[in-house]
């Protein structure tokens, strides 16, 4: 025996049980209050389909809200609650909302925007209150999950006798197999219906697949069908609230398979008539399953209404278990049914039921024109069957209509995905319409939408299928229109005067069956969703304790802060230093690329806009880089380490897209060009040393005369070969030094000890900041946002007079030499701090005509100066404007300049 | 149970050796000065001083001695140092084929990948290139920022397997 809690008190089930049946088992039939009237619900079906039955099953963070009673199994220990009621399941104060029922009609949030806004302001705080079913946990999962890649010939979905066939079929053909069952036993409909096939033939079959080599997976549901026959799957490896066997709680397949079959079977129908939505009434072949699988009879009297030979089944099942049949209500006229062996009433319709707490008390039906009533407590109803369509329909399948069953059964598909069994070949069934009064009869009952509303969104104007949908919510709810779509949609063909096919249909969308957010989240799901890139350097930088910064992927070092300094001290030391005297910093993750060959430099002639075929061995230039478009997208320098070997630099956060870039135009662009352009971002690790005392540090290090500025020389420090670029991106003399990353940590160490001597300092990227705005240099993704051409940038006399660059033909557009572009501009601070971010206007209530892209302190001098976008910014120099930040209350007077606060002419790093 | 063992192996010189032109006469010249000749794509070749791994129609990665290859490609290709930013791995025992499954996009289970098979492939969003060196080992060359993240995504997902 197995013990579990509903609703904090204790029950015990049996092996094998789900929630519903262990639920069913111990007399409780009131399980959850609807959606929205709060109507007391029952267990309606015994699959994935339930839209009644939802609970919060587990605790804590590993509670998950909404699971259905009949897609959990029980195990020792589960803990269930029912939602959507206060103070009790029994006595839920908001079935009030019941009562006012006319007012909550289709669509009456939307009427709740008519009128002032103050009415809305009033309605909101209650719609807001009543919306959402469940509550999210509020602590961390603490589960893991997996994501795996699979591959096979065939993947069958459905483990019932065609699927089984199927899968056998292919797997001792030799074909690789996956066969997946969302249930936690293989057989489906013969668990239900074991006569012809049982347990045994599924034994053995399971036993021959996984000898031919097949894979099967239980408690597995294909959930989503994409492009190229890429299905995923959903697994449970521990049911919902319970604690995992190996840390992992489900797994998310993604199978790319050669051929996909399909063995989903179909879903039954309820019928629409009044108050079929109580505890005690259940789908005809759902009550058989309880009976059968797991032994559990929920009712002692009952009724069946059907409209097909099916519900026959039914009936024999519960009167084996010791049920008594009070009447079988067909549909069909007679003599369907005649030799039953039961009382069946023919042209019998049911009208309506009255309840108690768990289970029915009468149930009435209009019989051959007249109106009758039966004690029962237990309603079976079977109101014909939907083929489950829906991974055929996500693969871009189309439907064709099956008269007989009334029902939509898979047609073609551009896939290479095909139906087989019960959604193939659904069963006849008897043409019904509902006769009952449309108010109290449900088609969606997850979402309360009954006939009613259907006829007045109709009333409304209403037409489309889609518009109907979203009006009502019909099919909305988590079990996604299982149940509800075809009652629908021959309410609103009716409405139209048409047949069912001709009403149209919405949309069959990805997961099949709720996903849990972790699941999509993957192992990502305990981090950031990715991995942190580790810098070569990382252990060296962590010994100090620095402030990190997330930048991309990566972590790098914001500031060094000593002696209990702030972010903003810290970075103002350090950025001193470098002004002063020396400091160092790790630069490893520019994006670095090596380029040789007889056409290397004809190659970069075509990647970067700047010339690159005159630099001499051993010199570099700054360049930029354009899109297509012709506007910027990243920017770096160039080096010539040898006749035909370059080395390309560019910035950070662009390292992944310019290799991307770089790539493209390498295999499209260029294929006929005698070069190699390789990626060595990670291959060489850089350490920056900038500031009045560099060049000595430095020619004490590698024990000769630096490189004058923009030139590239090959050195050893402590031993280890390097080369050193003399660049300067903080506007001082300055080096930046290349070593295969496994040796980083020893020149790092020589070049620390070096910079300490001579009383420098480390300086993290905070302090960079300073010093590159200071000094009016550009950032990929601040003052290069994607939307500046090198003219914006003033960067536009720099551009390879002779073009052929990629981007030369689109910066050719005359638009983007109009007036009114938004052009780089420095600003100075009149009084206060420039907001980083915020808009720049002429006067108070005047609309935008720039933004400030960053902002920072003057090193030496102290005030706050910023880098911005401006319209036409070159011509206004020595305009007064506001920067503003409305939404964090802040603003500056700032005087527009030239974007250089610091050195303009670049004295300090010429020697 | 499903087994396998991640080891991190030591750093070695690695190369991309890349042709742009005279395919054939390189593939000569290959052959005469290491005795092998280059192999084709998704395959290795080599012995123990000298191995290449072809990823890429025109690229090749070389683990070893280097020292003849300079001549090999004369003008018709480059020889381009990478090893500083990866890191060589080894997954080994019987479960590695399924250890790469996970998080990842390529069919490792694929009898057809076998000893001498190379691929290039993403696992867990990072770009890993794999060489199985026998039915019971494969070996991963994964970017060094990388590494330490993906060994310890590998070393949980080895944790399942082998729970």
């Amino acid at each position: 025996m197995i013990t579990f809690s509903f609703d904090g008190k204790a029950y015990t089930a049996q092996e094998g049980d789900t929630l519903a049946a262990a639920l069913l088992r111990n007399g409780i039939g009131l399980v959850g209050r609807s959606f929205k009237y709060h109507r007391p619900r029952g267990i309606m079906t015994a699959g994935v389909e339930e839209p009644n039955a939802l609970v919060t099953v587990g605790e804590g963070g590993r509670a998950e809200p909404n699971t259905r009673a009949t897609d959990v199994f029980v195990y020792d220990g589960l803990v269930a609650r029912s939602q959507n009621r206060w103070p009790n399941l029994s006595f839920d104060v908001g079935s009030v909302l019941g009562l006012a029922a006319p007012a909550l009609s289709a669509g009456f949030y939307y009427k709740t925007f008519f009128g002032s806004a103050k009415k809305w302001m009033f309605y909101e705080y209650f719609i807001r209150k009543a919306a959402g079913l469940g509550n999210a946990p509020t602590q961390a999962d603490p589960d893991r999950f997996s994501h795996r890649a699979a591959f096979c010939d065939v993947l069958v979905v459905g483990a019932g006798p065609a699927g089984l066939q199927a899968a056998l079929d292919a797997a001792e053909a030799g074909k690789r197999v996956i066969l997946v069952e969302q249930d936690n036993i293989l057989g489906a409909s013969l668990i239900r219906d074991p006569q012809e096939l049982d347990a045994a033939w599924i034994e053995a079959t399971a036993a021959r697949i996984r000898g031919a080599g097949g894979r099967i997976l239980t408690r597995t549901t294909a959930s989503g069908y994409w492009e190229h026959d890429l299905v995923t799957l959903t697994q449970r490896l521990s049911e919902p609230g319970q604690t995992p066997a190996n840390g992992v709680a489900q797994r998310l397949w993604h199978v790319r398979a050669g051929q996909v079959i399909l063995a989903n079977g179909s879903i039954e129908r309820p019928m629409a008539f009044a108050h079929n939505d109580r505890p005690g009434v259940m789908l005809s072949q759902a009550l058989r399953s309880y009976v059968r699988r797991f032994g559990v009879v929920p009712g002692k009297r009952l009724v069946i209404a059907t409209n097909n030979d099916d519900a026959y089944k039914t009936a024999q099942a519960l009167k084996d278990a010791g049920a008594q049949i009070v009447a079988i209500l067909d549909a069909r006229p007679a003599p369907a049914g005649a030799n039953s062996g039961h009382r069946v009433y023919n042209d019998a319709v049911p009208l309506s039921t009255k309840g108690a707490r768990h289970c029915l008390k009468s149930v009435s039906a209009l019989v051959d024109g007249k109106t009758m009533e039966w004690d029962a407590d237990l309603l079976a109803v079977s109101g014909g069957f939907t083929p489950v369509v829906h991974l055929h329909m996500q693969a871009g399948g189309t439907l064709d209509w099956n008269e007989d069953a009334q029902a939509f059964i898979p047609a073609s598909s551009r896939q290479n995905v095909t139906t087989i069994g019960g959604a193939a070949d659904p069963q006849p069934i008897f043409k019904m319409v509902p006769v009952s009064s449309p108010n109290k009869s449900f088609i969606d009952f997850q979402n309360d939408v009954t006939l009613a509303d259907v006829d007045l969104a109709w009333a409304e104007g209403y037409r489309s299928v889609e518009h109907l949908k979203r009006y009502t919510t019909l099919g909305m709810a988590t079990d996604q229109g299982k149940l509800s779509n075809m009652a629908a949609l021959g309410r609103l063909a009716e409405k139209q005067g048409v047949a069912i096919p001709e009403a149209g249909l919405t949309t069959f969308r990805p997961p099949y069956t709720p996903v849990t957010m972790g699941l999509i989240a993957g192992a990502g799901a305990k981090d950031a969703g990715a991995h942190v890139r580790r810098l070569a350097l990382y252990d060296l930088h962590a010994a100090k304790n620095p402030i990190w910064q997330p930048l991309g992927y990566w972590f790098r070092p914001r500031a060094y802060p000593i002696n209990g300094e702030s972010l903003a001290q810290a970075a103002l030391r350090e950025a001193k230093a470098v002004r002063n005297n020396v400091g160092m910093t790790d630069v490893s993750t520019l994006a670095k690329f090596e380029v040789s060959g007889p056409d290397a430099a004809a190659f970069l002639e075509i990647i970067c806009a700047t010339t690159v075929s005159q630099l001499a061995v051993g010199r570099g230039r700054y360049t930029f880089m354009l899109r297509e478009d012709g506007f910027v997208f990243d920017d770096g320098t160039v080096w010539r380490l040898d006749e035909n070997r370059y080395l390309l630099t560019s910035s950070t956060g662009g390292a992944d897209r310019m290799a991307t870039h770089i790539s493209y135009v390498r295999q499209y662009l260029c294929p006929h060009l005698r070069v190699s352009a390789v990626n060595v971002q990670e291959h060489y690790a850089g350490i920056a040393i900038a500031g009045p005392t560099a060049k000595a540090v430095l020619a004490t290090l590698i024990g000769e005369e630096p490189p004058r500025h923009m030139s590239t020389v090959p050195a050893v420090i402590a031993g280890i070969p390097v080369i050193i670029l003399a660049a300067s991106y903080s506007g001082e003399r300055a080096f930046e030094i290349y070593i295969t990353a496994s040796d980083a940590a020893t020149v790092w160490a020589a070049c620390e000890g070096q910079v300490m001597k001579v009383g420098g300092a480390l300086y993290g990227l905070e302090a960079m900041e300073f010093l590159r705005i200071e000094k009016g240099h550009l950032v990929v993704g601040g003052e290069v946002d994607g939307r500046m051409t090198p003219h914006d940038l003033a960067l536009d006399k720099m551009l390879n007079k002779a073009g052929g660059y990629i981007g030369a033909s689109g910066l050719a557009r005359p638009a983007l030499s109009e007036a009114g572009r938004r052009q780089l501009v420095g600003l100075e601070a009149l009084e206060g701090d420039i907001p980083e971010g915020s808009m720049l206007i002429p006067s108070e209530g005047a609309s935008p005509q720039g933004h400030v892209s960053a902002a920072a302190f003057r090193i030496i001098e102290g005030g706050s100066v910023a880098l911005g976008q401006l319209v036409d910014g070159f011509s206004r120099h020595g305009e007064i404007l506001i920067a503003s930040s409305p939404t964090r209350g802040q603003k500056a007077r700032v005087r527009v300049v030239a974007p250089h606060f610091y050195d303009s002419a670049g004295e300090r790093y010429r020697d | 149970m499903t087994e396998v063992t991640i080891t991190t192996l030591p750093a070695a010189p690695l190369h991309v050796f890349e042709i742009w032109g005279n395919a054939a006469s390189v593939a000569k010249r290959f052959k005469a000065a290491t005795g092998f000749a280059l192999p084709a794509t998704g395959r290795s070749g080599g012995n123990d001083a000298l191995r290449l791994i072809r990823f890429e129609p025109t690229v090749w990665l070389v683990e070893g001695d280097i020292s003849a290859l300079g001549d090999v490609l004369a003008d018709d290709g480059a020889l381009t140092a990478i090893s500083g930013g990866v890191v060589h791995m080894r997954l080994s025992g019987p479960g590695w084929r399924t250890l790469l499954m996970e998080g990842g996009v390529f069919d490792a289970e694929s009898p057809a990948f076998a000893a001498g098979c190379s691929a290039a492939t993403i696992i867990d969003h990072v770009n890993v290139r794999l060489h199985v060196v026998s039915d019971d080992a494969c070996d991963a060359y994964v970017p060094l920022s990388f590494s330490q993240g993906l060994r310890h995504f590998w070393k949980q997902a080895a944790g399942i397997l082998a729970g």
